[in-house]
């Protein structure tokens, strides 16, 4: 078993290839973020404290359109409810903690380190100290993500748009999605996932995102129903 | 609604959202279907993030081959289930991305 400097180490050290993906992604939001006119205090305090590269660009996006607060909140709230799915799924992981443990888990919550947080849980033998490797990578993941917005806040749009530094925004996903298709029902899931985002994208707010998941998890379970009832008669 | 507060309310909203459960409910009352169903969550919330990405990069879906991000996408898929290194497929992408654009544009 490793201890907890050892699990802090390995989160950190895991996570670190994603910090070259997320980079693009940061200066984007940063970018974004002077571009929407914010001020550099309010570009950085909205990064420190929401932490999530899709709701900062909605944000922005938003903010440089002149829409209404309770316009740019809702919107915020609608690309984030996959962290309430995210919360769900590594809670069970982490219940034995006390709620300050579990508040800055989830604060620190990402795309990445959550993808991260359940390979590890999910490796055989005692998981105790593991919550340790979530805090190593979230971490990492969290100064590495500030230091990269403010940078991008600081330049501004300098950088040249035939770069296209934007796809390694999408890249960073389909290197986190490949890994967590392990099973027929997950491929299911993605699969109907994406097909669904393409045919639902004309709908207002990124909503589309909300029904490609639902409509994605619906084929997954679907899926797995149909293979336990085959296995059964069997 | 001032811009400060509504910045610090997309802040509370996203700790709340991520919180909802890890601090605030009891996991192992979650009936079985529902647990089932968060195992998919990652697969399918990521495809849907990624496809929009690749396939109407500039809003419309475009499935042809003139679709430069979809085809170094498609790559950079290839390479993410060959290679089994978080790089392989932002490396494979993006190389492929601008050897594309070099070669047309």
């Amino acid at each position: 078993m490793r201890s907890q400097r050892e699990e802090f180490a390995a989160g950190a050290r895991e996570i670190s290839p994603m910090i070259v993906g997320m980079v693009p992604f940061g200066l984007v939001a940063g970018v974004a973020a002077t571009a929407s006119g914010l001020t550099p205090a309010q570009g950085i305090a909205l990064s420190v404290l929401s932490f999530s590269g899709i709701a900062q660009l909605i944000v922005c996006q938003l903010l440089a359109a002149k829409s209404p607060g309770i316009v740019v909140v809702a919107a915020g709230s609608i690309v984030s409810l996959r962290f309430a799915m995210y919360s769900a799924a590594v809670s069970p992981h982490l219940a034995h903690l006390d709620r300050r443990w579990r508040a800055l888990l989830a604060f620190l919550m990402t795309d990445q380190s959550f993808a991260m947080t359940t390979a590890r849980f999910s490796a055989p033998g005692d998981r105790s100290l593991r919550h340790w490797h979530t805090l190593g990578a979230s971490l990492t993941l969290y100064l590495a993500w500030q230091a990269v917005v403010i940078a991008g806040v600081v330049v501004g749009a300098q950088v040249p748009a035939r770069w296209s530094l934007d796809f390694a925004v999408v890249l960073t996903f389909i290197a986190l999605l490949v890994p967590a298709v392990r099973t027929r029902a997950d491929l299911a899931a993605a699969i109907v996932a994406a097909a669904t985002a393409l045919v639902a994208a004309g709908l207002p707010y990124r909503l589309s995102l909300v029904a490609a998941s639902l409509a994605g998890i619906a084929a997954g379970m679907a899926i797995e129903r149909s293979r336990r009832r085959r296995g059964r008669n069997e | 609604m001032s811009t400060w507060l509504t910045l610090l309310a997309v802040a509370a909203v996203t700790f709340l959202l991520r919180g909802s459960f890890i601090v605030f409910a009891d996991p192992h009352k979650f009936p079985h279907a529902l647990r089932q169903a968060l195992q998919l969550v990652p697969a399918a919330v990521l495809a849907a993030i990624v496809a929009p990405g690749l396939a109407s990069p500039e809003g419309p879906v475009d499935l042809s081959p003139h679709n430069l991000r979809l085809v170094a996408g498609l790559v950079a898929l290839a390479a993410a289930a060959r290679i089994r290194h978080p790089l392989a497929p932002i490396a494979a992408g993006m190389a492929s991305l601008w050897l594309l654009q070099g070669s047309i544009g």
